[in-house]
């Protein structure tokens, strides 16, 4: 089967203040329609570069990014991107903001509302569209960007570590809510993490990437039964997983306290 | 400038004086401690008339001045030349905005237009607006037209700097994003540009709203048949310091009725900004 989405030996070198730095080298990575897969590294290891280059916000020094076989060379729409920072438009209303897609697309407004309504539903904030972002917790914002990038229907989902700045308990919510969700729609998503928990709870495979410079060190299979909860952490295949997994990453993130504390 | 500067200040401190930096008390304290303030003052400058401390050719009593201004408020001159400043302020702010507004998303959006305008800017923004009043009087005569031009020239300049500035500074990961959901650079512009530059925008024609009353009235002083400033500068002739005071009084009003409206109507255009106001 053909890949919806792929790297080939993509090199991103950026220069700033006219040193270069390798972001990533040589990385080619194939993704499957329908695929959950985590790009899991330490800081600096280029998994956010990985993303930017799949949006089409930043195009590849060597290589080629592949979206159904064709060059990634400007924004891409159908490659649908879940911001960190959430990047909620403050002057728009919730419904506002979900509608944004559809209308993009041109769409009627009944259409737009009806989509709109289906993945506020989905995403549990009905009640809440005529809210402004800046009136809602964090876990609420960051539902309602995964609202507006499901209503717009790319084909992939794109998403920066979504929920790295929620507190613990909404991020297991969240992240159950998004397994279901994904379950759902078929939806491919690339999906960023530096949490393993995270990753092994989520993913259909695991990307694990090293630092100095971004590379892809292993790709795994994740043999955990889905649909996946919380009770899946209690399970031995669970246990053998994230370890294997910490023994890939644990030179990585040793490298990179020495490497901070050899600078600082 | 000074004149320029002035007339901001006084339109700050009763927004200030509304109770909006609290902290150290509470809302009807410090209403109550601005009343006791204005009629403590008033107080002292009647003992100061009355007792004859002070002469009337000095400093007219409150009591004079509220019978002046009960007077011309009969006559309608009052009203009359309140109308007229408002309409010149009104038509010289409303063309300086519709010049400078667009220009300066232009000038935002594009570094060319930057780079061919912002000469212009440096050199002009420093002339205060009276300096125009010599050139527009050779070319427009001392009608409305010069007095709507001074308006003009003294507020376009405040109004595209805001502009441009506000523009520049449209977070780029929202036109990113509404790129990655699809928009034309014609959509970006009209819902993530327009109204990212939107506060900033208001903000500009607020202040630059509070200059060109300074404008209008400095026009009015050298050469006008009516409005607020030559309503001043006639009394001044007949030495009539009351009626000077009148003038000084409803200009400050005036003033900050304008702003009080100009605040409501950029509440209105930005209700996602409601959660700031209650």
């Amino acid at each position: 089967m053909q890949a919806i989405l792929a790297a080939e030996h993509v090199t991103k070198i950026y220069a700033v203040h006219a040193k270069e730095t390798t972001a990533v080298r040589d990385v080619s990575l194939d993704i499957r329609e329908g695929e959950f897969v985590c790009l899991l590294g330490t800081s600096g290891c280029g998994k956010s570069t990985m993303l930017n280059l799949f949006a089409g916000f930043t195009q590849p020094t060597n290589g080629r990014v592949l979206l159904r076989g064709q060059p990634i060379t400007k924004i891409e729409p159908r490659c649908g991107m879940v911001f960190q920072s959430y990047a909620l438009f403050p002057w728009k209303t919730v419904r506002q903001n979900v509608e944004f897609g559809p209308k993009m697309k041109g769409l009627p407004a009944a259409r737009q509302r009806e989509l709109a309504d289906r993945y506020i539903a989905m995403v549990k904030l009905s009640g809440f569209e005529n809210h402004y972002p800046a009136e809602l917790s964090g876990g609420m914002q960051q539902r309602v960007t995964l609202a507006r990038s499901l209503a717009a229907d790319p084909e992939v989902l794109l998403m920066d570590e979504p929920f790295a700045a929620l507190d613990a308990m909404t991020r297991q919510v969240m992240q159950e809510e998004l397994l279901a969700i994904q379950e759902a729609s078929g939806k491919t998503v690339v999906f960023i993490t530096h949490n393993i928990d995270e990753a092994i709870l989520l993913s259909h495979r695991i990307v694990v990437m090293a630092a100095n410079p971004g590379r892809v060190t292993a790709v795994i299979e994740n043999p955990l039964d889905r649909p996946r909860d919380l009770a899946a952490q209690a399970t031995p295949a669970y246990a053998s997983l994230k370890s294997r997994i910490w023994d890939l990453v644990v030179g990585d993130v040793r490298g990179a306290i020495a490497g901070r504390a050899g600078r600082a | 400038m000074n004149a320029v500067r002035a007339m901001t200040r006084s339109v700050a401190i009763p927004l200030f004086a509304l109770g909006r930096s609290g902290g150290w008390s509470t809302r009807g304290s410090i209403l109550m401690l601005n009343v006791l303030g204005v009629a403590g003052f008033l107080l002292l400058w009647q003992v100061a008339t009355a007792g004859g401390f002070l002469s009337p050719l000095f400093l007219p009593s409150p009591g004079q001045v509220l019978s002046e201004a009960a007077q011309v408020a009969a006559t309608g001159e009052l009203w009359r030349s309140i109308v007229d400043s408002s309409r010149r302020v009104f038509f010289g702010f409303a063309l300086a905005a519709l010049f400078a507004v667009p220009l300066g998303v232009l000038m935002g959006l594009w570094a060319p237009a930057r780079a061919l305008v912002g000469p212009f800017v440096s050199l002009l923004r420093p002339l205060p607006s009276i300096t125009w009043i010599p050139l527009t009087m050779l070319w427009l005569g001392i009608g409305e037209a010069q007095k709507i031009a001074i308006v003009f020239m003294g507020t376009w300049v405040y109004i595209l700097v805001y502009t441009v500035e506000s523009t520049k500074r449209v977070d780029p990961l929202l036109i990113k994003a509404a790129r990655n959901l699809g928009a034309s650079d014609l959509s970006v512009m009209r819902e993530v540009i327009l109204p990212g530059a939107l506060p900033g925008i208001l903000a500009g024609l607020k202040v630059s709203l509070a200059i060109s009353w300074s404008c209008v009235l400095s026009a009015e002083m050298v050469a006008a048949q009516s409005g607020l400033g030559a309503l001043i500068w006639n009394a001044k002739d007949w030495s009539n310091l009351a009626l000077v005071l009148v003038g000084m009084v409803c200009i400050s009003l005036t003033v900050l009725v304008a702003d009080l409206a100009a605040g409501v109507i950029e509440r209105l255009l930005q209700p996602w900004e409601r959660h700031r106001h209650v």
